[in-house]
């Protein structure tokens, strides 16, 4: 079995540390107690069913919700006790790309990939043309750079964002289900892009997903989360061979398991014969 | 005992929304110093906000004035009184139509406008993704649009009460028949500066402030789903447009007294 608490917890080597964070969204828990670490450099998978607060821990670490209890620490600060200037310092080193893409969409895509440096520093023009058109060349779109973002595909506005979230050269990128509603081809440039983007920079990447082939193909270290738990982490292989019924049914996709397929409801007959209310 | 419940929270809820109204326009009013560093932001939106609703402004200004002119002659002439229709027309817009009116297009053309605008934006992540880029949202992309509105409120008014002047001479000196020297001579006579026009002036800027500030706070703070950014649509419209005429008559108390 797969240990739940990362043994040493060391700040050079761990780029993201959680620690017993707990989250709920009114009555409904979503994070129940999880501890994980992201190691730098490394490209780590987060995995697990919809809704089961993968996004929420992106957010967690980026500092858009606190936790009701825990601490999340990135880059050796304790997130939720930034004040809005520090919280901002640090989100200038980290880079989220959205399931959308989240492109403003009165802006071209030049205007959006510069949009950060137009923000946050004072570049001459000719210079901030060269550095737009550099990252617009790493995702392959440099022709595409006076598009508007309604023109372009699903996969193409991704690489845009993409190419918008590594202009500031962050130190860490969180992606946000990268892989949802692309076709073949856009998800293997997405992959290809995630793992050489990680390498060549030396980026500390966090992959949020449910796609598993793709997913654990160019990770270096996988969570699976399931019921504001961790189920179990390891490396890919590890968990392609683990015999856990929580990992068989997700890496197999099984629709009945831990995971029941059915909602919780009361008795059927009694239900159906029951006559009164809805 | 429900109905009280229901009372109670609804009431709650009201004042809880009102809590972070008065928050978020603190946060818009702090974070208007990129403004002054950034001028183009504001210009820009004076163009989204003011300019395009120019057509209209200027059209309705133009029918209000013409209804003016007829129905002040008809009235007035009753009396004998047809040469001050100048200063009926001009007294009416200055001091009541041009800045309710105005507030009231306003409120439908650009309020509704910047809700849908702000609440699609909220709906689509982009605002989510600037907060990311550590870019503060409510500083980058709504200060600009609220104090664009500001600017914009009294120069539409003042542009509304100008076309429904002179439309009220077109109809009264050029239809009807009234002295052009009479039109222009009572009006210049009759309106004050400080007691008119400055008045008017000042509703226009108050209902400029509330028009723009629920607009943007209705986009800021809608469900991020097409049916909240169309229900918050639908609550700027409404909400501004009550307010407009409650204010209108608490501030038509104070100063024409």
């Amino acid at each position: 079995m797969f240990s739940v608490t990362p043994a040493a917890v060391d700040d050079r080597e761990y780029l993201v540390e959680i620690r017993d964070v707990h989250f709920a969204r009114g009555a409904r828990t979503i994070l129940n107690g999880i501890s994980l670490s992201i190691p730098r450099g490394k490209v780590t998978v987060i995995m697990g069913g919809s809704g089961c607060g993968k996004t929420t821990l992106l957010n967690l670490i980026g500092g858009r919700l606190r936790p009701n209890q825990g601490q999340v620490l990135v880059d050796g600060l304790s997130v939720p006790d930034l004040n809005q200037k520090a919280l901002y310092a640090l989100r200038k080193r980290m880079g989220m790309l959205f399931q959308t893409g989240a492109l403003l969409t009165d802006l071209s895509v030049f205007e959006n990939v510069g949009f950060p440096l137009r923000e946050h520093t004072r570049l001459p023009e000719a210079l901030l043309r060269h550095v737009v058109l550099m990252k617009l060349q790493t995702v392959g779109l440099r022709g595409a750079r006076d598009l508007m973002p309604a023109e372009l595909s699903g996969g193409m506005a991704r690489r845009v964002a993409l190419a918008r979230t590594i202009v500031m050269e962050p130190m860490m990128i969180m992606y946000d289900e990268p892989f949802t509603g692309l076709d073949p081809i856009s998800k293997g440039v997405i992959a290809k892009l995630i793992r050489e983007l990680n390498d060549a920079l030396g980026i500390t990447s966090i992959v949020v997903s449910h796609d598993v082939a793709d997913t654990l193909a160019i990770s270096d270290y996988a969570y699976l989360l399931g019921a504001g738990h961790i189920l179990a982490q390891g490396t890919p292989q590890a968990l392609a061979q683990s015999t856990s019924a929580d990992v068989r049914q997700f890496i197999d996709g099984l629709p009945d398991g831990p995971v029941p397929y059915t909602y919780p409801a009361r008795d059927y007959v009694e239900d159906l014969f029951d006559g009164g209310a809805r | 005992m429900k109905a009280l419940q229901l009372l109670g929270g609804v009431a709650l809820d009201g004042l809880e929304r009102l809590g972070r109204a008065t928050l978020f326009l603190y946060e818009v009013v702090s974070g208007s110093w990129l403004l002054v560093r950034r001028f183009y932001l504001l210009i820009e939106q004076v163009y989204a906000v003011g300019v395009l609703t120019l057509v209209i402004i200027l059209v309705s200004g133009g029918f209000v004035g013409l209804v003016l002119g007829l129905q002040g002659y008809n009235t007035l002439v009753k009396f004998g009184a047809a040469d001050s229709l100048g200063l009926l027309v001009a007294l009416s817009l200055v001091r009541e139509l041009g800045p309710v009116v105005t507030a009231l297009l306003f409120a439908g053309r650009a309020g509704s406008a910047l809700t849908a605008e702000i609440g699609l934006m909220k709906a689509t992540d982009q605002l989510a993704g600037m907060e990311m880029m550590a870019v503060n949202p409510i500083t980058r992309v709504i200060a600009p649009r609220f104090f664009a509105g500001i600017v914009s409120m009294p120069l539409l008014a003042a542009l509304f009460s100008a076309v429904g002047i002179f439309s009220g001479y077109l109809i009264g000196v050029g239809l009807l028949g009234v002295d052009v020297g009479a039109f222009w001579s009572q009006m210049q006579n009759g309106v004050d500066f400080h007691n008119d026009i400055m008045n008017g002036v000042v509703k226009s800027v108050v209902f400029g402030i509330v028009v723009t500030g629920i607009a943007v706070f209705e986009g800021y703070d809608a469900v991020p789903t097409s049916e909240g950014v169309s229900r918050a649509t639908n609550r700027t419209v409404v909400y501004s447009s009550l307010a407009v005429l409650g204010l209108d008559f608490i501030m038509t108390a104070l100063m024409f007294k």
